[in-house]
């Protein structure tokens, strides 16, 4: 098909600039007082940045800020699969939705709606909540670690849910049968044998949660930027982004300790994720697990898990679409309602900068997948199909970027792109882009590979055909559904980008999160609401192209 | 259509070590007939099915596929497998799964072709060959096991080739389909007089379906003949274990009569069948069957191929009596009619057939 060598060597060349590149421009940057003096050797940044009185303040808001994020999302993740799949709950669909669906609101509008909803001086529901109650001052306030905590652990509650929900319906109920026949009541067994043979599941989840809440830059900055409270993320944009005295020297000393601890994580995270197959709970019996009938508690929990889906979907929706029929935010009422038009919409339509960043977007969103998918398509066949120690080496490069935080990256990438002509330039967040989500891409055009088993494409040599008709007619229709739903994903990631974008992009890059930032710190609430809601209804179309395609995959999948 | 085979070597590297999957072979496969290759895995039987089909390129020697040569390093001759018009049925079948019944069926006649009117009169024809007939528009992932199987047949003799291909076909369906497939498949080859190469593991499948057996260990063909030859009076003694379970004894010729010689063994001498002429003085191994085992009608009397033991154990599995008798040192493996009267510790008396015990060059 193609010179081999040749094809995996150059792979690793392309794959690994795009990987390597930032974290070395990193490294090296770290040493460099400024752009100018790049590659004099000093260590005044790392002395600058953790020496700084705030930074132990900032690290302990990190911590409590992932940790609390991690817990919050794996408690109600454990929930929901428990009762997902042990109970008699009715609709269950509704878990399905509750996995799935988040995915299409971007982070950044999530956070946002929140603040609508929450904020101490108009968020609605406090208003709602002090004219009801007659309160002086507001019940909530967003602005808080925990605010902020809550708002990441309902972000990462999908990515919780889709690793503990298959490890729960995976378990042998003749584990916890056993344990009752011995005597064990229902919640001796729970404690003593379903929670630690869930363990590696559970901690594998805490720890993604971990590593992606490390990584967020959405809510840290939405939400806790306003409140003045710092993460790693935020201390890092603040460090780059603040007025005139941008210090990428200082960003990248503070990136380090973020990419060291992401990286390490992510170590901890596969090293679990392999432990856990000693833990075979599979029984291949195909027994169901005994459902446990709720009778009375069934209505209240379904009420529960009814209420997590609506403020998990439609309430952000709703939220958003209020306020960008009003001119400024109110309580729903009869007034409010009487003030409600298009102005926002029309506002937003006509203004130069937010329809320039939709035209970037979608340009990279459409230009940017498409490189990206084609990449993954060569870069996947090597990994399928040619098996040797070289494509092991570009296997393990092109999955390295899941566990480097985003704007962490961006600094990187900014030390490289300051030396070359294509900074400050719509490519520059191309190259970036694609090298940050390669694995969005290979993910699914890989598992397509795999389903080639080879048999299929020698059956059809030994049926007469040529290597270039076994191409057209084998090879190429298997693989599409994979390419197609690798580029839907892709694209939706692209059309979204905020952690990367708020480094590269400069005046005539804008891209719609960034511009959706820059109404958040203005409070253009009504502007922001109405290019969301533009913003959701693209990547929705998107993601459920991308999901309908992934079911036909999968199905296919089952035959070999 | 005759297959010849000359010298052909295979050698693979594998973490630095050497695998001889084919080591100099030299075989001729009889035109219309049913040709298994035999072997525990790794014997480089597949390999040697791949090489004639052409999906690997062997390091040395020629292939000729009726009078036209396939392959040939002294010539540097190597026609892709597309051009040597064989059918070919894949262990997993390879029904490609995005198109129907039909469309696999019809794919041999497409890349040549075929015109249409054509196509769809010999699919028909295939799949009610294969007892698939109405199943044309079926989604190919709607098909069980079986019937993937079925549509890898049709697909394999739709363009009538002259010589089709097995790779252990039989090995991803369950122990009673594998039964009844094997059944039809030995009468839809013997209806098709056509040559036949099915490469197996499975000794049953090969002994029942086959013509002619050749064994392979170690990228060597060991032995080729008719199953009852290979199982009666197999040449070879891994041949003989290979193919069924054997008691070894061993001993030393002692006389020769006639087509028989009589074996001084640790049991005592034995009459058995010495077709390969092991000379007297020699050293031998004699293999006798489970099955012709026989309880001696009579305790104690001494006569030809009669020997006294004890049952050491015996378990009772249904259709027969699996039991273990010892003489001396010696433990023998027997089977039993379920209906014989005896218990664990009794002491018999047993017997040996001539004709179906055999000599083995030790």
């Amino acid at each position: 098909m193609f010179k081999k060598p040749t094809l995996t060597t150059t792979l690793i060349v392309i794959v690994g600039f795009l990987t390597l590149c930032p974290v070395i421009m990193l490294l090296l940057g770290s040493f460099s007082a400024d752009f100018v003096s790049f590659g004099q050797f000093t260590t005044i940044k790392y002395v600058e940045a953790y020496t700084d009185p705030d930074f132990a303040a900032i690290l302990w808001n990190t911590v409590l800020f992932t940790g609390g994020s991690a817990l919050v999302a794996t408690l109600l993740a454990l929930f929901l699969a428990y009762v997902n799949t042990r109970t008699d709950l009715p609709f269950k669909f509704i878990f399905k939705v509750i996995a799935i669906v988040p995915m299409m609101i971007p982070h950044i509008l999530f956070s946002v709606s929140w603040v609508l909803l929450l904020n101490p001086s108009n968020g609605t529901l406090n208003r709602l909540l002090m004219d009801l109650f007659g309160l002086k001052e507001a019940l909530f306030d967003i602005y808080t670690l925990p605010g902020m905590i809550l708002v990441e652990g309902l972000l990462d509650l999908p990515i919780a849910y889709l690793i503990i929900a298959p490890a729960m319906s995976a378990f042998d109920v003749s584990l916890e049968e056993s344990s009752k026949v011995c005597g064990a009541s229902n919640l001796r067994t729970l404690m003593k044998v379903t929670l630690p043979v869930l363990r590696p599941a559970i901690l594998a989840s805490a720890i993604l949660v971990i590593v992606r809440s490390l990584a967020s830059f959405a809510v840290p900055s939405v939400i806790g930027m306003p409140g003045r409270i710092y993460v790693l993320s935020t201390h890092i944009y603040r460090n780059i982004a603040t007025g005139f005295a941008a210090d990428f020297g200082k960003a990248a000393a503070i990136g380090m300790s973020a990419l060291a601890a992401s990286i390490t994580l992510i170590y901890v995270y596969r090293y679990l994720t392999s432990e856990s197959g000693k833990f075979v709970t599979i029984s291949s019996r195909g027994f169901k697990p005994t459902m446990i009938k709720l009778k009375k508690g069934k209505y209240p929990l379904f009420i529960v898990v009814g209420f997590l889906s609506f403020i998990l979907i439609l309430l952000p929706v709703m939220v958003l679409f209020y306020t960008s029929m009003l001119p400024y935010s109110m309580v729903p009422s009869a007034k409010a309602f009487a003030m409600m038009s298009w102005d926002n919409w029309t506002e937003v339509l006509s203004d130069p900068i937010s329809l320039l960043s939709l035209k970037n977007s979608l340009f990279l969103g459409v230009v940017g997948a498409t490189i990206g998918t084609t990449l993954s398509i060569f870069v996947s066949y090597v990994i399928v199909k040619v098996r040797s120690t070289a494509s092991g080496i570009l296997e393990s490069l092109s999955f390295l970027s899941f566990s480097f935080p985003g704007i962490v990256i961006g600094v990187g990438f900014m030390w490289f792109f300051v030396r070359t002509p294509i900074y400050g330039t719509i490519t520059a967040l191309l190259i970036g882009y694609i090298a940050t989500y390669l694995p969005y891409g290979i993910r699914p055009i890989s598992s397509a590979f795999v389903q080639i088993h080879s048999h299929l494409e020698e059956s059809s040599r030994v049926c007469g055909a040529t290597p270039f008709y076994t191409m057209r007619r084998i090879v190429i229709p298997l693989l599409i559904p994979g390419i197609v739903s690798g580029w839907i994903l892709m694209a939706s990631m692209f059309l979204r980008e905020l952690t990367l974008s708020v480094v590269l992009s400069r005046p005539g890059t804008e891209v719609l999160a960034v511009q959706i930032l820059n109404f958040a710190e203005d409070g253009l609430w009504g502007p922001l609401s109405a290019l969301g809601i533009i913003m959701i209804f693209i990547s929705s179309i998107l993601v459920i192209i991308a999901a309908v395609l992934g079911k036909k995959l999968s199905k296919m999948e089952v035959m070999n | 259509m005759e297959i010849r085979i000359k010298d052909l070597t295979r050698t693979y590297y594998s973490e630095g070590k050497q695998i001889k999957a084919l080591d100099h072979v030299d075989l001729t496969i009889p035109a219309n007939k049913i040709f298994t290759l035999l072997g525990p895995s790794g014997c480089g039987k597949t390999t040697l099915l791949r090489c004639i089909v052409g999906l690997e390129t062997p390091d040395d020697g020629d292939i000729y596929i009726g009078d036209d040569l396939v392959f040939s390093k002294d010539k540097g001759l190597f026609i892709p497998p597309e051009n040597r018009g064989l059918g070919m049925v894949f262990q997993t079948y390879a029904i490609w799964p995005h198109m129907n019944v039909f469309d696999n069926v019809a794919y041999p006649l497409q890349t040549n072709r075929t015109p249409k009117d054509k196509i769809r009169q010999q699919v028909v024809k295939a799949l009610k060959f294969v007892q698939l007939d109405g199943f044309e528009n079926r989604p190919a992932t709607k098909l069980s096991g079986g019937q993937q199987q079925r549509v890898a047949l049709a697909r394999a003799l739709v363009a009538e080739p002259k010589v089709i291909l097995f790779d252990e076909p039989l090995s991803n369906l369950d122990a009673k389909l594998r039964e009844e497939t094997r059944k039809e498949l030995r009468s839809f080859l013997t209806e098709l007089k056509i040559t036949a190469i099915y490469v197996t593991h499975d000794r049953i499948e090969a002994l029942a379906l086959s013509d002619l057996i050749a064994v392979m260990r170690a990228g060597k063909i060991i032995e080729i003949g008719d199953p009852k030859k290979i199982y009666f009076n197999s040449d070879d003694k891994f041949v003989a274990d290979f193919i069924g379970r054997a008691n070894l004894i061993k001993g030393k010729i002692e006389k020769q009569e006639g087509e028989h010689a009589i074996i001084a063994s640790e049991i005592g001498s034995i009459l058995a069948l010495n077709s390969q002429g092991i000379s007297v003085g020699q050293s031998a191994m004699l293999c006798v069957r489970p099955e012709f085992i026989r309880l001696a009608p009579e305790q104690g009397k001494q006569g030809q191929n009669i020997f006294s033991g004890q049952m050491e154990s015996l378990i009772f599995i249904g259709e027969a009596y699996e039991g273990e008798i010892r003489i001396g040192d010696t433990l023998l493996t027997t089977t039993i009619e379920p209906t014989a009267n005896i218990v664990e510790g009794d002491k018999i008396s047993i017997s040996f057939d001539p004709d179906h015990c055999f000599l083995l060059s030790a």
